[in-house]
């Protein structure tokens, strides 16, 4: 079009205006197309194919770094944890899951949060899921494994609006079943349709995370609210056949894994990860 | 027994195994390793690599420089290697992120190898040429560096808001209540006067006895508030595993980066090796160890060559280990292999309990070594004499404000120059005897000082001349061109010049190039 817009021109107008004019606006002709073309939509590359380039920049091997902390936290983000959680464990599929706890918010920060009562940025809250859900110890906010983590969710977050909830963020909101979570048919459930994967006494197995237990997330972490933990396992649980439990069922295993013993909320247990380290040193 | 059979495959002399007390090394290696690991944890830190990567530092290069090397001299992380690594890395990639430890990698196998290129090239003993002034002026200047990056983890600041100097004591006075984390503070201000106390009565341990009091601060402030709202940094666990192999990034993309650090690289090789070769040579006044000062040249670099290979990054020679280990009276590369074997014992044990050393313990040893550096007796002393002190003032004055490898070249050009300008200033001696004029020299005699001698020859260029070299042992070809210029000159029939040379080389040499020259020689070896 524009190249044809051009020759129309330069065919019917005197030679004596063709040199000025080419010499003036020459480039600018050239350059048109890309004017209309309009800004150039960057395409994210793909983590598979990130996983797989021997070179990658600050950001991407930042990125990708990310990945890897999220979905084999124990090797690459084990200076902080302190269980047999993954990332992914509840950030499912990498944080890439709808409903599934996405990682795909960092438009949703920073923010004010009534559980610590501060404004959150981005840091603080993959801090706090270190304390919490990884029961391990604070990272600073400059340590690179919060900063891998925030790269990796700003890449995930590529093409949401900032401000604007993405679809599908954290986990469902069950309606009001009108009755109390009952913990008691929580464990016929339990022993039915989870123990398979998670183990008769929520130990987890291998690549399975443990539910409760000194290896499972603390008091503190989101999942230890039952109304969070039965929209998690309503939304996505059993791992395959999601939505097969009613509302109501969900609730009462979350209940019933709950109720189970689990490390304390550090805010309120101050020394206890000290002296549960410390007595490992000497059971071995 | 066993020693012997060492001796025998480690390329160290056999002869060491004579009289050695094979209890006191061990005992020395057991302490040389217990101070190492908060230094190879401290400088980790000051490189922006995670801890890990520090205390293979401490067992890999190490184990490697003690190897090859013929001295008790301790090897492995060091202060200024740590600080001028993580200034060389830092605008490639964030700190301790995968790329930035592959730069790391990457730029300890070029010190290895510039280290390991200059032993190709016996290079070893150029380093003999850094004056003891710019040497002080290097230990103050990264000593002020240390208390000044320490300041970041006592006050517990995150390292994104540190700015120059001035900048960050500004922001620090003036928003203190926004900035400083009091828990932070209290613990690494415990730890500092600790250190301070303590090395007034056991200057050897003071660096443990702090660090294990700001520990125990930690954990009696973790006892009332929990780390979350104090958000007091910790050291976390420490993924330690026994043979971390890794290797240097190799590819076209790291080729691009690898040859913007070679300066780097380079900077870091030639003051890896000036610190080693000033230690070898106090060992070899202070002590009768067979020490072999080009095996040293290759044992560094062979070091620095293998560090990427085993997760470590590149080291030195470390002042303060060899001193105490010289205070064991250790004589044997042999402490430093059993300490690197010690260091790996101890943090396979004592991991679980480091996990919670909070990080401003840590920064507080870090001032201490800070203010260990800056000697002010040494300093007292270099205002004894002028050049020095200029030499001293101006490597400070660049290490503090224009950067730490501005300041050693500054200082290695200084000290080269201070050299070259007292080489060149010629001693001259005018005596008037019966007959002639007799110019007794003293120096070398080279294009940069002939100057001075043609000035007086031309002076007395109507009289008989005894030109008197007796002492001069170093004559080039621009100085004979000189004399010869200046004998054309000369009124031949009334007057005589007369050479009086100090070996029967140089006198060789000056006759073949004056060949048909008026000159009479006095023979080196005639008195009267």
């Amino acid at each position: 079009m524009v190249d044809w817009l051009i020759r129309l021109f330069f065919n019917n107008c005197p030679d004596s205006l063709k040199k000025p004019f080419k010499r003036r606006f020459g480039l600018l002709l050239l350059l048109l197309p890309l004017f209309i073309a309009g800004p150039v939509q960057s395409e994210q590359l793909p983590i598979e194919s990130l996983l797989q380039r021997s070179y990658l920049d600050d950001y991407y091997s930042n990125v990708v770094y990310g990945y890897r902390i999220v979905t084999e936290t124990e090797k690459y983000g084990a200076r902080y944890t302190g269980n047999n959680l993954r990332c992914s464990n509840c950030h499912l599929n990498a944080g890439r899951k709808e409903n599934g706890l996405p990682l795909n918010v960092a438009g949703m920060y920073p923010k004010w949060r009534s559980k610590n009562g501060r404004r959150n940025g981005i840091g603080l809250r993959i801090r706090e899921c270190f304390v919490y859900s990884l029961n391990g110890i604070m990272p600073p906010e400059d340590a690179p494994e919060v900063m891998a983590v925030a790269a990796y969710i700003s890449y995930l977050s590529h093409g949401e609006t900032i401000g604007k909830a993405p679809a599908g963020r954290g986990v469902p909101t069950l309606p009001d079943t009108g009755y109390d979570p009952n913990p008691a048919s929580g464990k016929a459930i339990y022993d039915q349709t989870c123990a398979a994967c998670h183990g008769s006494n929520g130990q987890g197995i291998a690549h399975m995370p443990p539910l409760w237990g000194m290896n499972a997330y603390n008091e503190g972490a989101g999942m230890a609210s039952v109304h969070r933990a039965a929209g998690f396992i309503w939304a996505n649980m059993p791992l395959g056949q999601e939505r097969t439990l009613s509302h109501q069922q969900a609730l009462d295993v979350s209940a019933y894994i709950n109720m189970q013993i689990r490390p304390g909320d550090p805010r309120e247990y101050k020394l206890l990860k000290l002296f549960e380290t410390v007595s490992w040193f000497f059971d071995r | 027994m066993a020693l012997n059979l060492l001796a025998d495959i480690s390329p160290w002399l056999p002869s060491h195994s004579s009289d050695v007390n094979i209890r006191r090394e061990l005992f020395a290696a057991l302490i040389g390793a217990i101070l190492v690991i908060p230094q190879g944890i401290t400088f980790a830190y000051l490189a922006g690599l995670p801890p890990e990567y520090g205390i293979y530092t401490a067992i890999f290069v190490t184990l490697f420089a003690s190897l090859f090397g013929t001295s008790s001299m301790l090897g492995g992380p060091n202060t200024a290697v740590a600080i001028l690594i993580g200034i060389a890395v830092a605008p490639f990639a964030g700190r301790g992120s995968p790329l930035y430890i592959e730069y790391v990698l990457l730029l300890s196998f070029m010190v290895g190898l510039i280290q390991l290129t200059i032993w190709l090239l016996r290079g070893g003993r150029f380093f003999m040429y850094l004056s003891p002034a710019a040497i002080t002026g290097i230990t103050t200047g990264v000593g002020f560096i240390l208390i000044l990056s320490s300041l970041d983890g006592i006050f517990g600041l995150s390292s994104s808001d540190t700015h120059f100097f001035y900048h960050k004591l500004y922001f620090l006075f003036d928003d203190a209540e926004n900035l400083v984390n009091p828990f932070s503070f209290t613990v690494g201000a415990t730890t500092v006067v600790a250190g301070m106390i303590a090395r007034h009565y056991i200057a050897r341990y003071a660096i443990l006895i702090a660090i294990t009091v700001g520990y125990l601060c930690g954990l009696l402030l973790m006892s009332y508030y929990s780390q979350v709202e104090m958000e007091l940094e910790l050291l976390g666990h420490l993924p330690i595993n026994p043979l971390p192999f890794s290797h240097p990034p190799m590819g076209t993309d790291y080729l691009i980066t690898g040859l913007a650090m070679l300066p780097d690289a380079l900077i870091i090789a030639l003051i890896g090796l000036a610190q080693s070769m000033v230690i070898v040579k106090q060992l070899r006044n202070d002590t009768d160890q067979p020490i072999q000062p080009d095996k040293e040249v290759f044992a560094q670099g062979i070091a620095n060559f293998m560090a990427p290979f085993f997760s470590s990054f590149a080291g030195s020679g470390s002042f303060n280990r060899t001193q105490v280990n010289q205070s064991m009276r250790a004589e044997t590369p042999l402490t430093g292999i059993v300490s690197a074997g010690i260091v790996l014992v101890f943090i396979l044990l004592l991991g679980p309990v480091l996990t919670y050393l909070p990080m401003p313990a840590i920064s507080g040893t870090l001032m201490l070594v800070g203010i260990g550096m800056i000697k002010s007796d040494e300093i007292k002393r270099l205002f004894n004499w002028r050049g020095e002190l200029a030499v001293f003032a101006t490597t400070l004055f660049c290490i503090v404000f224009l950067g730490l490898q501005t300041g050693l070249v500054v200082a290695l050009i200084l000290s080269v120059l201070l050299f070259v300008i007292s080489a060149s200033s010629l001693e001259l001696i005018v005596e008037r005897e019966a007959v002639s004029v007799k110019i007794r020299v003293e120096g070398h005699l080279f294009y940069a000082s002939i100057d001075q001698l043609s000035q007086i020859l031309k002076k007395h260029r109507q009289e008989n001349v005894i030109l008197d070299l007796s002492v001069v042992t170093y004559l080039d070809l621009s100085a004979t061109e000189a004399i010869t210029r200046e004998l054309a000159k000369r009124d031949i029939e009334s007057t005589f010049f007369a050479v009086k040379l100090s070996s029967e080389r140089l006198q060789n040499q000056f006759e073949t190039r004056m060949a048909d020259q008026p000159v009479q020689f006095i023979q080196y070896n005639h008195t009267y």
